[in-house]
């Protein structure tokens, strides 16, 4: 006997191969034989490990450390390291996605630690091509046991006991199914194994055959026993040279060992396994197709019953399985139906194998049992959602399946649930899709693969699905109508109902599936040719400008930059956007998030750079626009949809008023956002320039219900658009909030805002120890304004730090300027001291399920309170609208969130057709670009609901003055990261409210607009 | 090749497992050989290539051996640490071939520390 004293199992699955794991190997080897270590180190090639993102995959054993990614190049060092040094070497390691932790240890890495594995024991442990080893782990041993100890009838009760479904996708009970074969009389029966995987984005079964193709043989064998069968066949697609090859292997020295072919065992069984090479048709992975395969005959689906068990191949009774449902038989047989049945859920036993892929970080191939949840296998074990991005749906089953929306990550997952989600479990492919992936895009593609896929033969399938993929097509290119998502749900139907194999009966499900979870991206994309996920690429221009809500055209604008014709910059923004330099301040730029740049290397700083024309242009001049109508106007409101809206309808020629209740407009950018981030002088100077030169009337220190009642207002407009934004924090619902030293965020900025003087001289205090509660921008803007007044901030936030709904820049620069940041805490109760606060008693929180957002719901840990000694609390938790201006008699509804609420169908006209409204008293909290766009839409109905009225035609926008865009463009673009903005030094910043970035350069804005890859190229 | 009874069946997973238990964990004792520059050349090496012919000739399978560098006393190289699960840790120095056979099989296998050879507890 050799005895090694380190095995080095290197990954040799498909994908693993692909990543280079045949030279990895060949060089770890010569490598070990040139430091004379091949007497002490065994190098193993095995099956497919599962974690395929990071192959090639190389498990050191007897320390059990992964090695992953691993080069030729890296062979020398490692060997250096590990085999003669014996250290770890690090740089090899796994590290996690999202806290960077180095875990060196397989069993300690999550992904691989949450799985419980059966089908899949002996991946990455054994050499697939080595049969000692698959019987040095139990293999053969079950068959042993059926073929020595147990009639067919108890190997099928054993097998009905256990509550094995069959894996390849429908979930038949296996046992059922062999007991309906071995009541069939007939003395020849055959035993047949699906490896005809065809889904796209699924290889379990490769996997399983690849790494340990014993368990299907033996499986195999102690079918046929229970069946009666001498002959199987393996089923498997020329597509699959690796697991042919294992396979082929397998069969060979399991016949040299006895263990197939003829006395099997010495028992007197026999059975003879032959593998078939299929041509790689989809429709061939249902039975009866594949069984006319088989027969040499073009594979067709006939129509059932007979079943298979009854009359099969040749007519004769045949058992057909999945490799996965014979990957298990064998365990179950030695180990018996309790111990498998105890695994899973009610009505779905044992584990299941999912081809994790799409949007997950670690791709990869995992078991998992029965019931867990979907949120588990995709945040858990999957690492969670690459780049910062959403999680939107899974995929599961493949082209026969359906997608698990977000709402749903807690659902545990087997035959039942998955099925009543719409979905089916399949063999077990697992699609991750993020918020890029679009709900129609994806559907389209689906029913492309099945109208390419189906045979023909029934005509529902063959013509029904090429019409659905036309009418999808239309769709995605922006030709749907009113009708098309009616007219494929009817059509899913009848495919579904009038096909006669698997194929046609669940190729509608994609489509189903996604019109029952996203029909409102269907209806985008038919109303209003918006694809919300940028794919559809016939519906948009750029992936910028369709994501902005404002519709601002980034492409135009960055490459006037580029030609440093800054002046023509700015008039481009102003077209759609009157408040540039507020938004290459503080806006939340979406348009980034969708930038194609970043997937290169990072998105184009758009923002920065419309900071930069914004600072550096020449502004137009604004003439007073002509009063050419008469109705008049009034908002109310001097926030960004207020004026926006007032712009706009005095540029149509409306006589508009501004009612202000502050004494300066601005709302919440005004007395909101803190002038370290948006200095009030270029604030006032936008709204001087765009909106009050035009002519529009701000009325400030006015608030209706106060100084102007709402009969006069009423009396005294025609039109009155409602944006009064929502100024009133959130009650966090604790004891002790109404003591003096509790502030909310919202209340405390405008205070502070207002009263700036007072706060600074120290006539107005706050407090010297603050706690900030909450994790949106407001939170961090109070934390940040408290800061510089001098005292000591900590955040208290129930989540974790990636679920701060701040803006990532914002939490990172309270960080530096020393806000400290407790994470998973929440308040219980402000403590006082002779009726002023004294400190906050605060829980500790562990997060559990998933809520419909998708974020992890926090829970108290009993027994976790502690108090924190603070003496002023700011509690930001959310704001509302304060509606108490609106009289009840007004005919204005407002919804119980205590916002306004719409007409029937419209956008942004209340059920009193006289008063419009939009932006945050709508909508709730938002963004300055939402409120700018909302501005836009009520000007827009508005002036289209006067000129219905009066019978006048259309709004005809005047000739805007021709700006020329030049197409300049890099031959080749060179990897470059986003422009750095620089800022004022954390400790500068503290001492004042100074603005904290600086702007970019001249220089730094050109070469940052030359980054654009110009999606809004158009190829004639 | 015969054709396989169930009992040869048992032989080679017993015989298999044996060689890659490793693959296992569920050791009983774990040997280190100091492997730096500094041990190699005074010839941890030839103990390494001791120790593996001794683990198998003794068709043990509880043993995990390992390497390490250099533990900074050169001078007493090659050194190799003994550890017996629940039991302190042996450092033995100047170590040779000889010594190593010694070590392994009255300390390893019997349990009885070879204070002789012994450098320290660690």
């Amino acid at each position: 006997m050799k005895v090694f004293r380190s095995h080095f199992l290197i990954c040799g699955g498909t994908g693993c191969h692909a990543s280079g794991s045949i030279n990895v190997r060949r060089a770890l080897q010569e490598e070990i034989d040139k430091r004379g270590l091949s007497g002490e180190v065994k190098v193993v090639e095995t099956g497919c490990n599962g974690f395929c993102a990071l192959g090639p995959v190389i498990v050191a054993y007897p320390e059990g450390v992964v090695y992953l990614s691993a080069t030729p190049d890296d062979i020398p060092e490692l060997v250096e390291e590990h085999l003669v040094k014996g250290r770890i070497l690090e740089r090899l390691l796994y590290k996690e996605p999202i806290t960077h932790e180095v875990i060196p240890r397989m069993h300690d890495i999550p992904f691989f630690a949450l799985q419980n594995l059966i089908v899949l024991k002996n991946r990455g442990v054994i050499d697939p091509e080595n049969i000692d080893e698959a019987i040095a782990r139990d293999g053969y041993a079950g068959m042993a046991k059926a073929l020595t100890e147990m009639a067919p009838e108890q190997i099928i009760k054993e097998v009905l006991d256990s509550g094995l479904r069959g894996r390849g996708g429908a979930g038949f009970p296996t046992g059922l199914k062999w007991k309906f074969c071995s009541q069939t009389p007939g003395d020849l029966k055959y035993i047949l194994c699906n490896a005809d995987e065809g889904d796209p984005g699924a290889f379990m079964d490769r996997s399983v055959l690849e790494a340990d193709p014993h368990a299907v043989l033996e499986g195999m064998v102690i079918a046929a026993k229970a069946i009666g069968a001498h002959q199987g066949y393996i089923y498997c697609r020329a597509e699959y040279p690796l697991a042919l090859h294992r396979l082929d292997v397998a069969i060979n020295q399991a016949k040299e060992y006895g263990l197939l072919g003829e006395n099997i065992l010495n028992t007197g069984f026999d059975l003879d396994i032959e593998v078939y090479q299929g041509a790689g048709a989809f429709v061939c992975g249902e039975e009866t197709a594949l069984m006319t395969s088989i027969e040499g005959k073009r594979g067709m689906p006939r129509p059932r019953p007979p079943f298979p068990a009854i009359a099969g191949l040749w007519g004769k009774p045949s058992v057909l399985n999945n490799v996965e449902t014979f990957a298990n038989v064998g365990q179950i047989i030695l180990n018996g139906a309790s111990w498998y049945n105890a695994i899973g859920t009610e009505r779905s036993k044992g584990t299941k194998v999912f081809a994790l892929t799409g949007d997950v970080a670690n791709v990869g191939l995992v078991e998992v049992p029965m019931g867990t949840t979907l949120g588990q296998i995709v945040y858990d074990i999957g690492g969670g959602i690459p780049g910062g991005k959403k999680f939107k749906a899974a995929q599961l089953g493949g082209p026969s399946g359906g997608c698990i929306p977000i709402e749903h990550l807690n659902t545990p997952i087997d035959y039942e649930r998955v099925t009543e989600l719409g979905a089916i479990m399949g063999s077990g492919g697992l699609i991750v899709m993020n918020e890029d992936k679009c709900a129609v895009d994806m559907a389209r593609f689906f029913m492309d693969f099945v109208q390419d896929e189906s045979c023909g033969k029934c005509t529902p399938c063959r013509a029904g699905t090429k019409r659905m993929l036309d009418i999808l097509t239309d769709i995605t290119q922006g030709m749907g109508k009113e009708g098309d998502i009616e007219l494929l749900e009817e059509m899913g139907e009848i495919i579904k109902n009038a096909s006669l194999c698997g194929l046609g009966q669940t190729a509608p499900n994609p489509v189903l599936s996604t019109i029952r979870y996203f029909r409102h991206e269907y209806e985008e994309h038919i109303r209003e040719k918006r694809c919300r996920a940028v794919v559809c690429s016939a519906l948009f221009k750029s992936p910028c400008q369709h994501t902005c809500p404002a519709g601002m055209d980034v492409p135009a604008y960055v490459a006037l930059v580029r030609a440093e014709r800054f002046d023509d910059a700015y008039k481009v923004m102003l077209r759609t956007n009157p408040f540039p330099s507020v938004c290459g301040r503080v806006c939340d730029h979406k348009c980034q998030s969708k930038c194609r740049r970043s997937n290169l290397d990072e998105a184009i700083a758009v923002k920065f750079l419309k900071r930069f024309v914004a600072d550096h242009a020449t502004k137009p001049k604004t003439a007073p626009a002509p009063v050419t109508r008469k109705q008049k106007i009034a908002v109310i409101g001097a926030g960004p949809a207020g004026l926006t809206a007032a712009r706009d309808l005095a540029l149509r020629g409306y006589k508009v008023t501004v009612f202000e209740e502050l004494s300066e407009p601005g709302g919440m950018l005004r007395w909101g956002i803190p002038a370290y981030r948006l200095p009030r002088d270029i604030l006032a100077s936008e709204i001087k320039d765009n909106i009050e030169d035009l002519g529009v009337e701000i009325k400030c220190n006015t608030r209706v219900g106060r100084e102007i009642s709402f009969e006069k207002l009423d009396s005294e407009f025609d039109y009155v658009f409602l944006a009064t934004g929502a100024h009133k924090s959130q009650s966090m619902r604790v004891q002790g909030e109404n003591l003096s030293g509790v502030f909310g965020s919202v209340e405390f900025l405008r205070d502070f805002n207002n009263n700036e003087e007072d706060w600074l001289s120290g006539k107005k205090r706050l407090g010297t120890k603050v706690a900030v509660i909450g994790g949106g921008n407001s939170a961090i803007d109070a934390a940040r304004v408290a800061l510089r007044l001098g005292a000591d901030v900590t955040i208290l936030y129930r989540r974790e730090k990636k679920d701060m709904p701040a803006a990532e820049e914002e939490i990172l620069a309270a960080e530096e300027e020393g806000v400290k940041i407790e994470v998973l805490v929440a308040p219980l109760k402000i403590e006082d001291k002779d009726g002023k606060v004294c400190g906050i008693t605060c829980e500790r929180m562990h997060l559990k399920d998933f809520d419909k957002s998708g974020r992890k719901i926090p829970g108290a840990i009993t027994g976790s309170g502690f108090t924190l000694s603070v003496d002023a609390v700011i509690s930001s938790i959310g704001q509302a609208p304060d509606m108490s201006f609106v009289p009840k008699e007004s005919g204005v509804g407002i919804s119980k969130w205590s916002t306004f609420e719409l007409a029937r169908g419209s956008k942004s006209q209340t059920a009193n057709p006289k008063y419009f409204t939009g932006g945050d008293a709508l909508t709730g909290p938002d963004t300055v670009i939402g409120a700018i766009a909302a501005g836009h839409r009520a000007a827009r109905e508005m002036d289209s609901c006067i000129r219905m009225e009066n019978g006048e035609p259309a709004y005809q926008e005047p000739p805007e003055e021709e700006i020329e865009v030049p197409f300049i463009l890099d031959e080749e673009s060179v990897e470059a990261p986003q422009a750095k903005m620089s800022e004022l030094d954390p400790a500068r910043r503290r001492r004042d409210f100074a603005e904290v970035e600086l702007g970019f350069e001249r220089m730094q804005a050109v070469k940052e607009a030359c980054r654009c890859l110009r999606c809004d190229a158009e190829i004639d | 090749m015969a054709k396989l009874t169930i009992a040869d069946l048992k032989k080679i997973k017993e015989k298999v497992l044996s060689e890659v238990s490793l693959r296992e964990g569920g050791q009983r004792a774990k040997i280190t050989v100091h492997m730096g520059t500094c041990g190699i050349a005074a010839g941890a090496r030839q103990v390494m290539d001791s120790l593996m012919g001794e683990i198998a000739e003794a068709g043990a399978t509880d043993i995990l051996v390992t390497t390490s560098g250099c533990a900074g006393m050169c001078s007493k190289e090659p050194m190799v640490t003994v550890e017996i699960l629940g039991r302190e840790p042996i450092l033995y120095g100047q170590m040779d071939a000889n010594k190593m056979r010694q070590v392994f099989r009255r300390h390893v296998l019997l349990g009885e520390v070879q204070t002789m050879f012994a450098m320290a507890r660690i």
